[in-house]
């Protein structure tokens, strides 16, 4: 469902992504991991038809992921995210399922669901400029879900939720997943990956130093350690200039 | 409750008719706009009546001087009818040129550099869809002022050649055309620098309004050279073989300017030829702009995603130090806080390049008052220019506070809490803010007001009376800002231009005019009317005897400088009050 194929983006002389090959089959979750300044973000932008590869192909769906047709596939939630300071909660979701164009019935019925999904109801008809950072991010994830998505992309999918919102959050992935979505989630916190993902990806320098479930990589690597352990082990190695592992893990 | 993906949805799906998506967008711009509104009359009354306040007087004002300036010089004289024709095409030009630049930069920063920018690009919109919806808005935020400057002009025009109704009506649509064909070639152009010049759309800004400054800097000296005694007819006979340029058939001015003179005088075949040949092009214009967005705008968003990577930024170690050693007597913590706003303020063009602007065309003007004659004319008027030349200075002065110092600490934001975790009492910020912006405005306005008066030949007292109000004042203008800043800052904005034009910016810049209304009317008057005495004892009644002038010198001038220090002193107390009332 998403697919970065042989990806490489260079700003000027600098190359963020580099030959980078990515998939995320529709019903999985698949956690992208790497050092600040890897990459992971400009691979996302890639994916969302943000930014065009220099060489390589990014698809949605099997669509160019800038055409039209690959964002109606796709539900983002940008590390950054934007609200209309001068709407509603209420009225954001209503302008983003006019924008996918889904039927109005269906969409308000929709917006029920994910009000009382990400417990919004105290806030929902408040002007966004008045939400905190955690209602704010709940407003997007809803948005991000509101149509239906085939393919889910998140970076840094926690950052200002509090435990509650987190677990819900969570437990949204795993359903979404479970339920045919192609998830793609990129963060920092190593510990939601070993929870949930069904396979890993780290990434560093713009290169795809690792991919697989945890046990297979830990295999690979020959490290029976914690996550953490192992993401450093690659990273560091990557840094020290040491060659790549002739054990199926990529240089 | 399930959030499992409905059935219905198929694995690939048909894109969006557009015109679905235009209603989309169409239907945000309404509620944003109804939403906007209703925050405006449900907040502050206080703020909305000064908005509608100060429109008003702006507009009854600006409407009072046209229409002032149109009696005196008769324009049913045939003969300035035709000069008004040169020189509303040359009004028009001029702001073909400005409409052009600003949509164009308020396009650009829509399109690439804002994040609601990013977030449409990502939706299931076409681009030119996106682009159309943040085109009207760039359109409609450059073009405001161009109406509520355009509307007067034309209303007292017309209402003094005696124009049928209908001329009212036409002339908004004449403008809503001639606004959208300058705005379309700005867009056009947005996209293109962005294309062609992804890293370097300052440099070519930079370069852009100097060749302008240039160009008008030529043309102004040629108009100014225009041979024959002022006024006489030789003189506007020539004036017009020198306007001639902007009467070219295929300026977009000049269309707007002989079809709505046409209006004017009810000549309803012309009016109607020259409104379908502007709306034509701002129409095929429109569509251009829309083409090219279609075409280049996804590329020039990428192209400018990846300029931002290294621009490594020099520290200037020896301004730095030449800073920590003219200002030795701050506390060195204060010292690092005023440094990094100098050093923001270094790396931004936007701010020191209207410093140098305004001031530079001040300094020349100042350099040209030999040429214009002001200093062989009588004492009492080379006096009052040399006063409205002050006040020009400081009104300047005014501008560059409001816009520039009044919103540094609200632009300290997010990061407010590093300001009160300082170890340094917070009084303390404020008075750095105020030694900072004293600092950069003081030699600058002081020189300038040298400058002038001696072009002017003003005498020693009265140069030292200029220059010690020209402190007054900076030290006055940097109070009000640096005071009201911390009394009613916008931590929530980071745009400082935002900031600035909001309630608290709008009110300091009011409060900034009353005070140097103030202060110059109390030393003007008395100055004046000794000099009108010098000149005219007999004939005067109101002129000031030697002794009287001294007196009243004296007294305007302690009345001036309490006007300063409570201008300086009130404002900096409040804001120091509830800055350190303040809770992070």
């Amino acid at each position: 469902m998403i697919e970065l194929l042989g990806a490489t983006k260079r700003f000027g002389a600098r190359c963020a992504v580099d030959r980078l090959d990515l998939e995320v089959r529709p019903g999985e979750l698949f956690a992208f991991l790497g050092p600040n300044g890897a990459g992971k973000t400009t691979s996302i932008k890639m994916i969302c038809g943000l930014l065009s590869p220099t060489s390589g192909e990014a698809r949605v769906g099997g669509r160019p992921s800038s055409s039209p047709e690959a964002r109606r596939l796709l539900g983002y939630v940008p590390d950054q995210p934007y609200l209309y300071d001068k709407l509603t909660g209420r009225e954001f979701l209503r302008f983003v399922v006019e924008m996918h164009d889904i039927e109005s019935r269906r969409a308000e019925r929709r917006i029920l669901e994910l009000i009382e999904t990400f417990e919004m109801g105290d806030f929902i008809d408040e002007l966004c400029e008045n939400y905190s950072q955690g209602m704010k991010q709940r407003v997007v994830f809803a948005s991000a879900l509101v149509h239906d998505p085939k393919a889910l992309v998140v970076d840094e999918p926690l950052v200002g939720l509090d435990p509650r919102s987190a677990r819900i959050v969570k437990d949204l992935f795993v359903s979404q997943a479970r339920a045919g979505c192609a998830v793609l989630m990129s963060t920092h916190l190593l510990s939601i990956a070993e929870e949930l993902a069904d396979r890993i990806g780290i990434v560093d320098h713009g290169r795809m130093l690792a991919v697989g479930g945890l046990a297979e990589l830990r295999e690979r690597l020959q490290h029976e350690g914690p996550l953490e352990d192992l993401f450093l082990k690659l990273t560091d190695d990557r840094r020290a200039g040491a060659k790549p592992a002739s054990n199926g893990v990529a240089p | 409750m399930s959030l499992a993906i409905e059935e219905a949805t198929p694995a690939t799906l048909a894109p969006i008719a557009p015109d679905r998506t235009a209603r989309a967008l169409r239907r945000l711009r309404w509620r944003l706009t109804v939403n906007t509104l209703r925050s405006l009359f449900h907040g502050s009354r206080l703020r909305l009546s000064m908005l509608i306040g100060c429109s008003l007087v702006f507009w009854i004002g600006l409407f009072v001087l046209f229409l002032g300036g149109f009696e005196f010089i008769g324009l049913n004289d045939e003969f300035f009818h035709s000069l008004f024709e040169y020189l509303f095409s040359m009004f028009f030009l001029s702001i073909l040129v400005m409409l052009f630049f600003s949509s164009g930069i308020i396009t650009y920063s829509g399109l690439f550099q804002s994040r609601e920018g990013t977030y449409l690009l990502s939706m299931p919109a076409t681009t030119d869809r996106v682009f159309a919806y943040k085109f009207f808005e760039g359109v409609g935020l450059s073009s405001w002022g161009f109406f509520l400057l355009g509307s007067p002009l034309m209303v007292a025009y017309g209402l003094t050649i005696h124009a049928p109704a209908l001329f009212y009506a036409m002339f908004l649509v004449y403008l809503a055309m001639f606004v959208l064909l300058a705005g379309s070639l700005g867009a056009i152009a947005a996209i293109v620098v962005a294309n062609v010049f992804p890293r370097r759309q300052r440099s070519v800004l930079a370069l852009s309004v100097v060749a302008l400054l240039g160009i008008g800097a030529a043309l102004a000296s040629r108009l100014w050279r225009t041979p024959g005694e002022t006024l006489s007819a030789d003189w506007l006979g020539n004036l017009q073989n020198r306007l001639a340029f902007c009467q070219h058939p295929l300026w977009p001015s000049r269309w707007m300017s002989a079809g709505l003179m046409a209006a004017a005088k009810g000549d309803w075949f012309r009016t109607g030829y020259y409104l379908m040949v502007l709306s034509a092009h701002a129409a095929l214009a429109y569509l251009a702009a829309a083409a090219v967005a279609r075409d280049l705008m996804f590329r020039g968003y990428n192209l400018i995603q990846g300029g931002r990577a290294s621009r490594r930024r020099w520290g200037l170690q020896a301004l730095d130090n030449l800073f920590h050693r003219v200002f030795f007597f701050l506390p060195r913590p204060i010292r690092l806080l005023l440094l990094k706003d100098l050093r923001t303020f270094r790396r931004d063009p936007g701010q020191w390049s209207q410093f140098f602007i305004f001031f530079g065309l001040l300094a020349f003007y100042f350099l040209n008052i030999p040429r214009l004659g002001y200093a062989v004319q009588s004492p009492s008027w080379r006096n009052l220019v040399s006063f409205l030349n002050l006040a020009v200075t400081a009104l300047i002065l005014s501008t560059f506070t409001s816009r520039f110092i009044f919103p540094l600490l609200s632009l300290e934001g997010r990061n407010f809490w590093v300001l009160g975790l300082l170890p340094v009492e917070r009084s303390q910020i404020l008075w750095g803010k105020f030694a900072f912006s004293v600092g950069i405005s003081l030699g600058a306005t002081e020189a300038l007001v040298f400058l002038s008066d001696l072009m002017l030949e003003m005498s020693p007292l009265m140069i030292a009376l200029h220059l010690a109000m020209v402190a007054v004042l900076c030290t006055g203008l940097s109070g009000i800002s640096v005071g009201l800043g911390a009394r009613l800052p916008n931590l929530r904005e980071t745009d400082p231009s935002r900031i600035a034009v909001g309630f608290g910016g709008t009110l300091n810049l009011l409060v900034s005019l009353v005070f140097i209304f103030a202060v110059v009317t109390a030393l003007a008057v008395p100055c004046h009317l000794y000099y009108l005495g010098v000149e005219h004892a007999d004939s005067t009644r109101l002129a000031l005897s030697n002794a009287s002038f001294r007196f009243w010198l004296g007294s305007a001038l302690a009345v001036s400088l309490c006007i300063g220090v409570v201008g300086t002193i009130l404002p900096l107390r409040i804001g120091i009050k509830a800055f350190e009332r303040m809770e992070f």
